[in-house]
């Protein structure tokens, strides 16, 4: 593909970066969908108007983050605590930033924070190899934008429908515990690896020990004991390998 | 349910949850290749998620109204929707499961 400057936007070779990032992402974009409509039906399910529900689905746009501080609202926690709670979910984007951030070289600040915005697990997982190793600015910006956008779309549209459909089912039915179901099914395939087994286990434990303390401290505290029993964990089997 | 907030302290949570999510996303891409993050923080960062989701998960399935409370309605849903997920790829299947048992329980024996 030859490199020409353009003004005109969207340059042909965005549209062809578009056009194959979107093909590469669309058959993994359909997982997007239960989780879209479970969190809206939580958010709905702790109480939340249907206006409420999406204006966190548009301001927070993270399935996770979302679902996370669901039941620490709806406990009435601290909003340091939610905010730190929220930060802790989002760490794992400060790794997925550094690792992608080579990709929009050439690109001005309000394309990367409109880029950073919008960066998912599934769009980072599906577009970071090829990121990198495309020279066309134009191109990457396009492959990279092209799932994005659409993974927005998705997320916004089936979180509506999400929405709309708990208003017609029972208040008994105990819709808030989908959130708890969610965070589960998240964390299940973590616990797979050692250290990450550790974290959650030493974070749970922790987390329910110390459960009378005021302000949900307990929570707080239990992150950073989790993390700790991670690199414990990490840091033993390392030696490990090099032994 | 009713949320132990107002609508403004509400969307206050929202915007702040949002920055929570945006700053860690663009810090990076934002930033460039000029600055490097050390390997000790890369790997304290990965833990981060799996502490915090189990951290309010436990709580939520071992504890009824603060007491532990290892047999409850919560923890048979939970452990129903786990297996569902370990043993099933269908996304849906573990939220059918969990609810199917959470209802059964509260609903059909008033648990």
């Amino acid at each position: 593909m030859r490199r020409r400057h353009m003004h005109a936007f969207p340059s042909p070779c965005f549209r062809a970066g578009a056009r194959e990032g979107f093909r590469a992402f669309l058959p993994l974009s359909v997982g997007l969908i239960p989780w879209a409509l479970v969190t809206g039906m939580s958010m709905v399910g702790i109480g939340m108007t249907p206006l409420q529900a999406m204006g966190m689905n548009v301001i927070v746009f993270a399935g996770t983050a979302q679902l996370g501080t669901l039941p620490l609202i709806a406990a009435g926690a601290p909003l340091w605590l939610i905010v730190a709670t929220t930060l802790a979910l989002n760490l794992r984007f400060v790794i997925f930033s550094a690792a992608i951030a080579q990709g929009f070289h050439g690109h001005g600040a309000g394309t990367r924070w409109l880029c950073g915005h919008l960066l998912t697990d599934g769009v980072f997982a599906a577009c970071m190899v090829k990121m990198l190793e495309t020279e066309d600015k134009d191109w990457r910006l396009g492959y990279y934008l092209a799932p994005s956008l659409w993974s927005w779309l998705l997320w916004q549209v089936f979180a509506l429908v999400g929405v709309l459909a708990a208003g017609s089912i029972p208040k008994d039915w105990s819709l808030e515990f989908m959130a708890t179901i969610a965070l589960l099914v998240l964390l299940l395939p973590m616990a797979k690896l050692r250290p990450m087994l550790a974290a959650a286990g030493a974070g749970g434990a922790t987390a329910v020990l110390l459960n009378g303390l005021p302000l949900k401290l307990g929570l707080f505290a239990a992150i950073f004991v989790g993390i700790g029993a991670g690199l414990a964990v990490d840091h033993r089997q390392g030696k490990g390998r090099a032994a | 349910m009713t949320i132990p907030f107002d609508d403004a302290s509400l969307w206050l949570i929202f915007v702040l949850a949002g920055l929570a999510t945006t700053l860690p996303r663009a810090s990076f891409i934002v930033l460039g290749g000029r600055v490097a993050l050390p390997s000790l923080v890369q790997r304290a960062l990965r833990y981060a998620p799996a502490a915090a989701l189990a951290a309010i998960v436990v709580p939520d399935v071992l504890l009824v109204a603060g007491e532990f409370a290892p047999l409850n309605p919560k923890l048979a849903a939970a452990g129903a929707a786990a297996g569902a997920a370990l043993l099933s790829r269908n996304p849906w299947l573990p939220f059918i499961a969990g609810m199917g048992v959470l209802l059964a329980l509260r609903l059909g024996f008033g648990l």
